[in-house]
């Protein structure tokens, strides 16, 4: 495309000075020849002119998206950052407020919880069974049963409900030796 | 890029011109009537530059951008006859 343009332009300038410099005015198929390339001079301006303008339409147009690719990363970041904050404030706020909770054992599952978010912001690959023990920290500090957390956190009610018994278990010894 | 495309459009306005010199030194009528085209042609640009303002609301285009295509005409009138003139 832009070779396409400068052969245009450039042809269009030659077109257009060449004739009138070289032809004489005097003899008719000079003139002629002379009236065909300004003629077809123009047609190269013209053409040129409008794939310049195709192109920097389409430069903006990319600058444009460029622009609202990073605006939009910005936000993604700065939103995730607010949310993360928020989310740690509840944790906190939740695990210092619920009732029959001795204050060191409080301290220890705070300082368990974020000396495992440090390391998951340093490795970006989260254990998967992470949130499920964090929600079922908060509902053991809420009081919550053994059985209503297999049944509504593990979701292994019925039949499942022995092997989701031993599935909290060993997410529970899992989570809290890390955690030490 | 977008010097190169006004650019362009401004040598095929030179062109232009050039051509219209070219069709007045066909014929001494031909002559005559680009001679009344220029002549429509100087009238139209001055009353362009008297009245810019309302020209331009009515072209939907900035002040600015108005003289700025009446100056740009003015050269290549002088460039496209110029060239064909003094060739």
């Amino acid at each position: 495309m832009h070779l396409k343009l400068f052969v245009l332009s450039a042809s269009s300038v030659v077109l257009w000075l060449a004739p009138l410099t070289a032809l004489d005015k005097r003899l008719d198929i000079h003139k002629a020849l002379q009236g065909v390339s300004l003629t077809a001079a123009i047609a190269c301006a013209v053409s040129a002119g409008n794939i310049a303008r195709e192109l920097f339409e389409q430069g903006e147009i990319e600058l444009i998206k460029k622009r609202a690719i990073t605006a939009d990363v910005v936000d993604e970041i700065s939103t995730s950052a607010y949310i993360s904050q928020q989310q740690r404030q509840q944790e906190a706020e939740l695990i210092l407020t619920s009732p029959g909770v001795d204050v060191e054992e409080s301290r220890k599952v705070l300082e368990a919880i974020y000396s495992n978010d440090l390391q998951d912001s340093a490795s970006p690959n989260e254990h998967p069974d992470y949130h499920i023990y964090l929600s079922v920290c908060k509902s053991r500090e809420a009081g919550k049963s053994t059985t209503w957390i297999v049944e509504n956190i593990l979701k292994m009610g019925g039949r499942k409900f022995s092997d989701g018994k031993v599935k909290l278990q060993t997410l529970l010894n899992q989570f809290e030796e890390e955690g030490k | 890029m977008r010097a190169v495309y006004l650019g362009n459009y401004f040598v095929a306005g030179c062109i232009a011109f050039s051509l219209l010199g070219w069709v007045a030194s066909l014929h001494p009528i031909t002559f005559r009537a680009v001679l009344c085209l220029l002549a429509a042609q100087a009238i139209g640009w001055g009353l362009s530059w008297l009245l810019d303002f309302s020209l331009s609301n009515l072209l939907k285009i900035s002040v600015v951008d108005l003289q700025a295509l009446l100056i740009g005409g003015l050269a290549m009138l002088l460039i496209g006859l110029g060239v064909f003139l003094c060739t």
